[in-house]
């Protein structure tokens, strides 16, 4: 066993947040320790550390704990998510006289359970919203309601119950995902705001009971719970409810003699304009960048992974609230392998091709606004689902709100990945559209509209124009005189123009015409394609995209979203493809209930299965009415994505046939 | 039409006419069945961007119809190298939307003609059958004879046999003789409910045995992938024909270039549309051929071979497109001495493996007593021996005149050159029209005269003038190509790249050791 040197840091997490507090702590001249399972050896936070450390899980409290032990780490920062909210980690810590980035297990203990943290609320003067026992009567409840678990957090094992009804399956729904999850079902019942936004104060104590405020995050871009577009300050509030909110925030963490970086969650209700508390997370938040871009102290922006090692090693703040002002606003979105305009599934495979728009630290544009990306994924890198789907941030600091959306919709048209679909296209058309530019986005709202998926009309021009640009390029080594020989592919015909291309992208035959600068009924013009980065003016305006151009599939990026055609294969199966009675597994998962047998008549919509997968279930219901002819699938086995797990016959096909 | 230009923009709009096929309701008629367009099928078959060197589109111009008019567009059929997967293929592709595809006496020598650049050239054939066969009214002139039809399927199998690669597709109609297109070829796609193939169809079947049976029946593609083995490959429709066919050429073995370029690609020091300024059109109006040939060869260097002896025929060395070549051009009329230069200058390129280009704008060997007492008919033996034992690929361009023997010394199309272009300024005859007048008259007059008659200068002219329009008509480099008295009429501005085109084609022959007749002495 090594000696213990108080001056090293063990990371117990993964991705991004990794990276980001390694960053920090090498800055400061930390030594550090990463830890990676199996899946991550080659990840890079591994290679930013002094050290590295392989574990069975990061959840495994006993060898994470050891993992710091014997790489003589004085101090774990639990990053976010796995062991960053769990008080048995926190007291295994404590016991092993290793310190904890955090507050103590206590408070971890009183903030984590919904139901204490809301008595504490009550307790330090802090309005919380109506609730209900579970013991009442469903019928009794002023819905909407909202269930929740006591011990969630991150929008599982949550529902939203509109009436009596609906209340029992719900309810159960939530706890089965709330056991999975976290291992403990208890239910939370309380008034459900229609439209609200999510308002959260980042607060900071120190051993010494010096307890401030860094001002707040509006998070109301949810997607079932889930944030997508966070940012500071809040754009809808007063300054008089941001003192109060703020106030609020404080007195809670007071309340609990807070250490540390936490944050407070509020519901603030359109309606009336009222705040609640929510819940506090005592941790450092996935959006905390947004605050560090727009906080100052005294002048200067703020390092709150720095503020938190400074409260680990026992010192003071050294700040007052007076020194904490805000300067212009960011915005942060969340790059996520996941199809948005595809169910939102989650995606998994090799990110063939990757371009932040800010590759090493931040990059302040011409216009004065500054990209900030706090990524863990490279070219090359593969993305499982084994692990939660965020590849990376993006956030845009500008003057104004304006001025950060705007820098946000050119910071994700610079975003590329390529090899998965990521839901960067989505973030684009949802900053770009003017319900976010008007700050008239609720927590509800991407639950209830659709976000028009972009026209992939440009991606195809980029798609056509490079594969000829490419298949015509000059370096053929066959053809003869090098660069310029007779049979260069110009397109040349005897006495008239040059022929004009096609490019098949999937089922449309696109005719590219160099000769003219058309891709069918576009005009294009190259303007410079290098390192797979095509830069061209369509139809007089400047575009730009990131291709990968392959034997068989060219992928494109374009605004952000990822587009795959496939190249024709002749030799390609032409015969009958798994029909529409076929449900495949839309993703890579684990079979959690089978519920038709071979043979049995269903009808729409009936559910034949559910597919867990990354932690959510997926209802495989029947596509019309009919027999089931084949099941393959038994609860509990794993299955590639697209396997055939049903096949339905639609009713009436023997009577034809 | 006084300026190149304004023929080059006549050539381009007859290519234009000429490629749109047939009328517009049988090409609407042909679409409308889920066909591609024969220049599209061509155009789909080749690599992206592959340039396309056609072979004689404006065949059969203003044959078969009423005078001035071209019932059958490029003879109904597209022949012409391209590339497919980087490698030049000779393609011959049927144009149904022209009399149904069918071949008539042009269109046979045209499908002939592909065939032996093919096979002179070692390059794969692909053939995009959309036909129905023989031009019954004309089978006299397209069935029975050694360069009919049946020349075809022989030229198939000698060219599988020297291991040319053929290679069918089947789009449409492929019926009656036409059936051995697929059934001679080493790999064969068909587009199912669109080709078939059979000897005899439905008609004839029920003529002959009263059997009642569908196209389909008889020779679709199901039958013929699956039952009757007729061919390798059944296609959705003409895209995934294409595309079957591109990857049948994509498992050939590579072919092997014998000859690679000598250096570096140059462009000349003039752009190629200033030929149009240097070359008159009037082909009695003398221009230095030297200017032609600056402007085709690389980096405008010429390494000129005895300049200044017979002088009126311009010999030496040049790259085009990097290859090296010899250059043999008028700059006159032939005497004696350019004569023996040329003999001279073709065995050294001969020698060497050098392939020639021959510049031709020639009015004929020089006559009179004392040129024909010297013996100047003995010095255009020696060049006609040269030329016609040369054994290195020749490449013949008429530029201007070409008439008489001197199309003979120049390697006319008699002379088997790989490929013959002609500009469109160029004049192809025995001899010029009012010499051709000048000799009938002559005749006549002396018969007229020795019966003691006369004939007065009035009736002379009444007698010349048909002959001069005859010869003008037949003259037009438009009446020649029609007939396949060369590969096309070409752009002049396009004769680097063509020549260059072609060189790269003539690549993959070996180049035998040479052997000449008997040279006069």
């Amino acid at each position: 066993m090594m000696e213990t040197h108080m001056h090293t840091l063990l990371v117990a997490n993964r991705g991004e947040i990794a990276r980001r507090v390694l960053s920090t702590a090498r800055r400061l001249g930390w030594r550090t320790v990463a830890l990676h399972t199996d899946l991550d050896a080659g990840a890079l936070h591994v290679t930013e550390a002094d050290v590295a450390v392989r574990v069975g899980s990061y959840l495994d409290i006993d060898e994470v704990v050891a993992a710091a032990r014997d790489s003589g780490a004085g101090y774990v920062h639990p990053g976010y998510g796995f062991l960053s909210e769990r008080a048995p980690f926190a007291r295994a810590l404590a016991e092993a006289g290793i310190t904890l980035v955090g507050p103590t297990a206590e408070v971890m203990d009183a903030m984590g359970r919904k139901d204490a943290a809301r008595d504490i609320a009550v307790a330090a003067g802090v309005p919380v919203v109506p609730s209900y026992d579970l013991a009442d009567d469903p019928s009794s409840f002023a819905y909407p309601v909202l269930v929740k678990a006591a011990a969630g957090g991150g929008g599982k094992g949550m529902r939203v119950v509109r009436s009596a009804g609906e209340y029992a399956e719900a309810l159960g729904a939530a706890q089965r995902e709330a056991r999975s999850s976290f291992g403990d079902d208890t239910m939370l019942i309380e008034k459900y705001v229609e439209s609200g936004r999510h308002v959260e104060v980042q607060v900071m104590g120190d051993t010494h009971g010096h307890v401030v405020h860094l001002f707040e995050r509006d998070c109301s871009t949810q997607r079932r719970h889930q944030k997508v577009l966070e940012e500071a300050p809040a754009p809808t509030i007063s300054e008089e409810q941001r003192a109060a909110i703020t106030a609020s925030a404080v007195a809670l963490a007071a309340q609990v003699g807070y250490t540390g970086a936490g944050t407070v969650e509020f519901l603030l209700d359109n309606a009336t304009g009222e705040f609640y508390f929510l819940e506090m997370n005592t941790r450092l938040q996935v959006e905390h960048p947004v605050t560090e871009e727009v906080v100052r102290v005294r002048g200067e922006r703020v390092d709150l992974v720095a503020l938190q090692l400074q409260v680990a090693t026992g010192e003071p703040l050294g700040l007052a609230q007076d020194d904490v002002t805000l300067e212009g606003h960011a915005i942060e979105a969340r790059v996520y392998a996941e199809d948005s305009f595809g169910g939102f599934l989650p995606q998994a495979g090799t990110a063939s091709l990757v371009r932040w728009p800010a590759e090493d630290g931040p990059v302040t544009q011409p216009t004065g606004t500054r990209v900030r990306v706090d990524h863990a994924l490279v070219s090359g890198q593969e993305v499982s689902t084994a692990y939660d789907p965020m590849l990376g941030k993006v956030v845009v600091w500008g003057a104004d709100r304006e001025a950060a959306r705007t820098g946000l919709v050119a910071a994700l048209d610079d975003t590329a990945v390529l090899g998965l679909t990521t839901n960067t296209g989505f973030l684009r058309a949802l900053a770009a559209g003017e319900e976010f530019r008007d700050a008239s986005i609720d927590t509800a709202w991407l639950d209830r509209h659709e976000v028009p998926a972009p026209d992939g009309d440009l991606a195809r021009v980029f798609a056509a124009w490079t594969q000829v640009l490419l298949d015509t390029r000059p370096a053929d080594a066959r053809t003869q005189g090098g660069s310029a020989g007779p049979w260069h592919a110009d397109g040349w015909r005897m006495g008239a123009d040059p022929a004009p291309d096609t490019v098949t992208l999937g089922e449309t035959l696109h005719v590219v015409d160099r000769h003219r600068g058309r891709v069918d009924e576009h005009e294009v013009r190259t303007v410079a394609v290098q390192d797979h980065t095509v830069h061209l003016i369509v139809d007089g305006r400047a575009e730009h995209a990131v291709l990968d151009v392959r034997s068989g599939d060219v992928e494109v990026a374009h605004r952000g979203q990822r587009w795959a055609w496939q190249r024709p294969d002749p030799f390609a199966d032409h015969g009958p493809e798994a029909g529409d009675g076929s449900l495949v597994a839309p993703m890579p998962g684990t079979v959690l209930d089978v519920r038709v047998e071979q043979g049995q008549q269903v009808a729409e919509g009936d559910v034949l299965g559910v597919l867990e997968a990354m932690k959510m279930e997926l209802a495989l219901t029947a596509p019309f009415a009919g027999t089931v002819t084949t099941v393959d699938a038994v609860a509990g086995r794993q299955v590639p994505l697209g396997h055939v797990l049903f096949h339905v016959e639609p009713t009436g096909q023997e009577e034809q046939g | 039409m006084s300026d190149l230009r304004d023929l080059v923009a006549d050539l381009r709009e007859r290519l234009a006419t000429a490629r749109t096929g047939g009328s517009e309701s049988a090409r609407a008629k042909h679409t409308g069945r889920g066909k591609l367009l024969v220049r599209e099928r061509v155009d789909r078959l080749l690599d992206t961007g592959s340039p396309f060197l056609e072979l004689s589109p404006l065949a059969a111009t203003e044959m078969y119809g009423a005078p001035g008019e071209t019932p059958v567009p490029s003879a109904g059929i597209v022949t012409g190298i391209g590339r497919i997967h980087g490698r030049e293929c000779v393609v011959v592709a049927n144009d149904a939307t022209v009399k149904g595809g069918t071949y008539y006496p042009m269109t046979v020598k045209k499908h002939l003609r592909a065939q032996t650049i093919a096979a002179e050239n070692h390059l794969p054939c692909v053939y995009l059958v959309d036909s129905g066969g023989a031009f019954l009214p004309m089978q006299d002139e397209v069935f029975p004879d050694r360069e009919h039809f049946g020349r075809i399927f022989f030229n198939q199998a000698n060219m599988s046999a020297a291991g040319i690669p053929q290679i069918a597709s089947v789009m449409g109609s492929c019926t009656a003789g036409g059936a051995y297109v697929p059934a001679m070829s080493d790999e064969t796609v068909i587009v199912k409910e669109q080709g078939t193939i059979f000897l005899g169809g439905p008609p004839l079947v029920k003529a002959a045995t009263g059997e009642v049976v569908t196209a389909e029946e008889l020779g679709g593609g199901d039958v013929h992938a699956r039952t009757s083995g007729v061919v390798d490959h059944l296609a959705d429709d003409d895209a995934h024909a294409l595309a079957i066919v591109r990857s049948v050429i994509g498992t050939l073995p590579p072919a092997r270039a014998h000859r690679t370029p000598a250096a570096e690609v140059e462009e000349p020091h003039e752009p190629p549309e200033s030929l149009y300024d240097v070359v008159p059109t009037d082909t009695r109006t003398p221009y230095d051929v030297r200017e032609v040939v600056r402007r085709i060869v690389d980096g405008s260097r010429f390494h000129e071979f005895k300049k200044l002896y017979g002088d009126t025929l311009v010999c030496g060395f040049a790259r085009i497109w990097g290859h090296e070549v010899g250059i043999v051009a008028n700059n006159g009329i032939l005497f004696s001495e350019s004569a023996l230069k040329g003999a001279h200058f073709i065995e050294l390129c001969n020698q060497r493996g050098i392939p020639l280009v021959f510049l031709q704008n020639i009015s004929g060997f020089m006559v009179g007593r004392e040129y024909e007492n010297n013996g100047i008919a003995r010095d255009g033996a020696k060049l006609v021996t040269a030329v016609a034992c040369s054994v290195v690929p020749k490449f013949t361009v008429v530029i201007g005149g070409s008439y008489g023997a001197g199309n003979y010394g120049m390697c006319g199309r008699a002379y088997d050159p790989r490929f013959l272009w002609m500009w469109p300024n160029a004049r192809i005859s025995v001899m010029g029209g009012e010499q051709a007048a000048g000799v009938l008259s002559t005749v006549r007059r002396d018969g007229i005269e020795a019966r003691g008659e006369e004939w007065s200068a009035e009736d002379e002219e009444q007698f010349k003038a048909p002959i001069r329009e005859q010869y003008e008509t037949q003259g037009s480099p438009y009446y020649a190509t029609a007939r396949l008295w060369d590969d096309g009429v070409i752009d002049p501005a396009d004769t680097r790249r063509v020549l260059g085109m072609g060189l790269a084609a003539t690549a993959y022959t070996p180049i035998p050791e040479p052997r000449y007749g008997i040279f006069r002495m």
